[in-house]
């Protein structure tokens, strides 16, 4: 019993990650009704920029946080202007889109890898900050990483921001309005423009903050933008579009894969997804949380 | 006496979207051999229909009956490879194609070869292929498309790119031709054209016409038989002249006045 | 002279591959994350018909051909009808999905080496077979895009909705597409187990899949022709440039950018070098200028 709750907490932290990612793809995904196939590579950059400010500034930790989610926040506008709008002004067919993410995906991976090298990188314990770095905390029964506890506790708060911004104030409410109608937001005096920049934005914002959470439970290397894919199938299996069913799904998705690594076995972990997102096509494709994926015309 | 099962029924046809409906318990006939209009305001859930027709929306309660049986629901290749095909309000002709080519696409239920057959090449192939090509520059001459066949379908002036979306709807054969505001962005002249032309179609095609149109001229010259929608829901059916006359429509295309005919 | 038959070996199996993402993603505009991992069922099917079974001499490689191409098909059959009736993200994110999972299961799986790889299979594909197979792979894609299902393919790039209107079964096309590729990929597997003669699951992870569907992209999408030319390019460039290959993917991810935001049609521009292909070219140009012409002689004629 006491392994069951162990693994409940390793599930909780992994799917905290799983959940900024999930729900900073379903944000650009509701909005723009498309995958950016690129955001695996945001979320490493988030990883790179919090590191070094940590280990190259010497910027305190909440400050490298802050400058990672800006740092990639920035990217993800500057993706979005550079390479989706110009396709989005054209009409381009949804598949120049992708092709276009994967080219954007491949160079940001492969110029980290050219400049910085592919070996990864730890964060270094001295740096971070002291109550990280004491003895895992003793709760009843349990021990609880002290990363795991912040990966947590950090997630939470971003989250819990981010529905406060969405269904609380006027931006939030446009944003809602424009994943909505585009077209109808517009006519009703919300700049298209701006909104998508602004999803974009937090989208990559929040990519970042999971980039960093990533680098410092595990650690920080240009290959991690495959974990990507976890982020898409939480996003399917909850429901895409939905940001609760992204939340959801990458809770669930964690969860499972912790309980079959914990219980089965390590190496058949990362098939697990792969087989819930066969299992939720099979049974339901619109998602726990979607709503039925009809109509096109 | 029975009365001749029309070739399109509409019966208590419905479809919500959520809390709405845009379309809301309408039913109405379309005969053999008839061009109908189908008409009303903006938003009135004219274009909803011809999408809950061809199959792209399910429908939400009522029936559709084509030749008195039910294809409401039915995957809208298979509504179109039954006889009813149809052009789009926002012009979607396969626009990288040559015009030759978006008829030539749409011919293929003309022929049967299968995979098989193209792979390797077989007799059949080479026989239907030139069947195919004919066909296509058939439909081509007759609808004066056959000296543009070569340019690319975008590079086509707006005109010329209804036309060509008419003919490739005729690939298929059809018993009912569905156009969705063909005279959209048209002048009086190209409208007086279309006119023609969607006559001497429904002549020689041996076929009907159901039209969305907002150009008044275009449905009362040529329709038999009008549908008024208004949100959704019937506001009047009949001929053009009781249609023109009906106080109702009147009302809601020009609000509460007196019109003289 | 070695060296130079080498590279035109992995140009030839390469090019299998980028024929059958040619069909599927230039002409019926699907994309795919994960043909590595068809690759690599053919790859691997091959491996284990080629030096397991014992088969003798001459049916060795046909059959270990065969049984790959045959594998990695049925795969494809299984994700497409799972994900091609719906919204095209959902299969790009399976086939990025199924592009792990089969390098998961591969590393996991002993009897055929695992993670470490499969070494001393046996060499069986010579350049010949090579050769023969691209002649043949080659006519047999220009002959489905030069057919009605090829345009029907086409159709359900261009147009997907109006395509099901005008009576084309899309789902059926789409599958078409999908299986034909994928069976592409497996024959491309299991030439290439039977050359290299080395087999490791990360040789068919997802920078394989991009591999190829840059081969596309560069040679232009909707051109058979150039795909021929993208594959030569993109195979050959790496030992150009051997000295700056990190750089290499770097400038090959903001090619594709530039490509698809300037210039989609790519380096052959859409067109095929064919005859028929150049011909349709100058018609269609002839036939623009001639309306050009007609439409301002009416407009000064309106105005006279």
């Amino acid at each position: 019993m006491d392994q069951f709750f162990q693994q409940l907490v390793n599930g909780l932290s992994i799917g905290s990650i799983y959940a900024l990612m999930a729900v900073g793809y379903s944000l650009v995904y509701s909005i723009m009704n498309f995958s950016n196939f690129a955001h695996g590579s945001v979320i490493m950059l988030g990883a790179y920029f919090g590191f070094y400010a940590l280990t190259l500034l010497g910027l305190p930790f909440t400050v490298a946080f802050i400058i990672a989610a800006f740092g990639t926040a920035a990217v993800a506008v500057i993706l979005e202007r550079l390479a989706y709008k110009p396709l989005r002004d054209r009409r381009a067919p949804f598949l120049y889109f992708i092709i276009t993410a994967m080219g954007a995906s491949i160079f940001i991976d492969n110029s980290v890898i050219a400049t910085i090298g592919p070996t990864p990188k730890t964060f270094p314990p001295p740096l971070l900050p002291a109550f990280l770095q004491g003895d895992p905390l003793e709760w009843g029964a349990l021990t609880i990483g002290r990363i795991d506890l912040t990966i947590f506790v950090v997630a939470a708060i971003c989250l819990v921001l981010l529905m406060i911004f969405i269904d609380f104030t006027k931006l939030g409410k446009a944003i809602q309005a424009t994943a909505y109608n585009m077209k109808a937001s517009a006519l009703m005096g919300i700049n298209p423009n701006f909104v998508i920049i602004l999803v974009f934005a937090i989208g990559g914002g929040l990519a970042g903050v999971a980039g960093v959470l990533y680098g410092m439970k595990y650690q920080v290397f240009p290959q991690m933008s495959a974990i990507t894919l976890k982020s898409f199938i939480a996003a399917v299996f909850g429901g895409l579009g939905s940001l609760p069913g992204a939340l959801l799904g990458a809770v669930l998705l964690a969860l499972i894969e912790t309980f079959v690594s914990g219980y089965l076995s390590t190496q058949y972990r990362d098939l697990f997804a792969f087989i819930i997102l066969i299992g939720m096509l099979v049974v339901r494709p619109s998602g726990i949380m979607g709503k039925d994926a009809e109509d096109k015309a | 006496m029975t009365e001749a099962i029309p070739l399109l029924e509409l019966k208590g046809l419905t479809k919500r979207f959520g809390g709405l409906a845009a379309v809301n318990n309408v039913s109405l006939k379309v005969g053999d051999g008839s061009i109908s209009g189908l008409i009303g305001p903006n938003g009135a859930g004219k274009t909803t229909i011809f999408n809950l027709i061809t199959g792209v929306y399910k429908v939400t309660e009522g029936e559709i009956l084509f030749q008195g049986k039910p294809i409401h629901n039915h995957e809208p290749y298979r509504i179109a490879c039954g006889g009813i095909t149809r052009t789009f309000q926002n012009i979607r002709l396969f626009k990288n194609l040559s015009v030759f080519d978006n008829v030539y696409t749409a011919c293929h239920r003309s022929a049967h070869y299968n995979l098989l057959d193209s792979v390797l090449r077989l007799p059949r192939y080479w026989r239907e292929e030139k069947q195919l090509r004919e066909k296509a520059s058939g439909l081509l001459r007759i609808m004066g498309l056959e000296e543009r066949q070569d340019i690319s379908a975008n590079n086509l002036p707006y005109g010329l790119q209804r036309r060509l979306e008419i003919t490739r709807a005729l690939a298929l054969d059809p018993k009912l031709l569905l156009l969705d505001e063909p005279a959209a962005g048209m002048n009086p002249d190209e409208t007086e054209n279309l006119m023609r032309i969607i006559s001497e179609v429904r002549k020689m095609f041996n076929i009907s016409v159901l039209v969305i149109e907002h150009h008044m001229d275009l449905i009362m010259g040529i329709c038999d038989h009008i549908h008024v929608l208004n949100f959704g829901c019937t506001l009047a059916d009949g001929t053009a002249e009781s249609v023109a006359n009906d106080p109702k429509v009147v009302e809601a295309y020009l609000g509460a006045e007196e019109v003289t005919a | 002279m070695d060296y130079i038959q080498g590279i035109a070996i992995l140009i030839g199996i390469n090019l299998i591959a980028v024929l059958g993402l040619s069909i599927l993603t230039g002409f019926t505009g699907l994309f795919s994350f994960g043909h590595g991992g068809f690759m690599a069922i053919g790859a691997y099917v091959a491996a284990i018909v080629s030096s397991r079974l014992n088969l003798p001499g001459p049916v060795a490689l046909p059959a270990a051909i065969l049984a790959g191409a045959a594998a990695a098909a049925i795969a494809s059959v299984f994700i497409g009808k799972l994900t091609l009736n719906l919204k095209g993200d959902y299969f790009c994110i399976a086939t990025m999905g199924f592009g792990e999972a089969i390098r998961v299961i591969l590393n996991n799986i002993d009897y055929v080496g695992g993670a470490r790889g499969w070494a001393n299979l046996p060499n069986l594909t010579s350049w010949w077979v090579v050769l023969v197979l691209d002649v043949v792979f080659v006519v047999v894609a220009w002959n489905i895009i030069n057919s009605r299902q090829g345009r029907n393919m086409v159709a359900v790039r261009e147009e997907e909705l109006a395509a099901q209107m005008a009576g084309v079964d899309t789902f059926r096309s789409k599958m078409i597409a999908l299986v034909v590729s994928a069976a592409l990929a497996g024959v491309a597997g299991a030439l290439m187990a039977n050359y290299i003669q080395f087999i490791r699951p990360t040789m068919f992870n997802m920078a394989k899949s991009t591999d190829l569907t840059i081969m596309v992209i560069f040679g232009g999408l909707g051109s058979i022709s150039g795909s021929i030319v993208g594959t030569i390019l993109l195979v050959s460039l790496p030992e150009v440039f051997r000295n700056f290959a990190q750089w290499r993917l770097v400038i090959y991810g903001l090619a594709v950018i530039v490509i698809m935001v300037g210039r989609p049609s790519g380096i052959m521009g859409g067109v095929e070098l064919t005859p028929s292909g150049i011909r349709r070219i100058f018609a269609a140009r002839r036939a623009k200028a001639r309306l050009e012409a007609e439409l301002k002689a009416a407009e000064q004629g309106e105005v006279a």
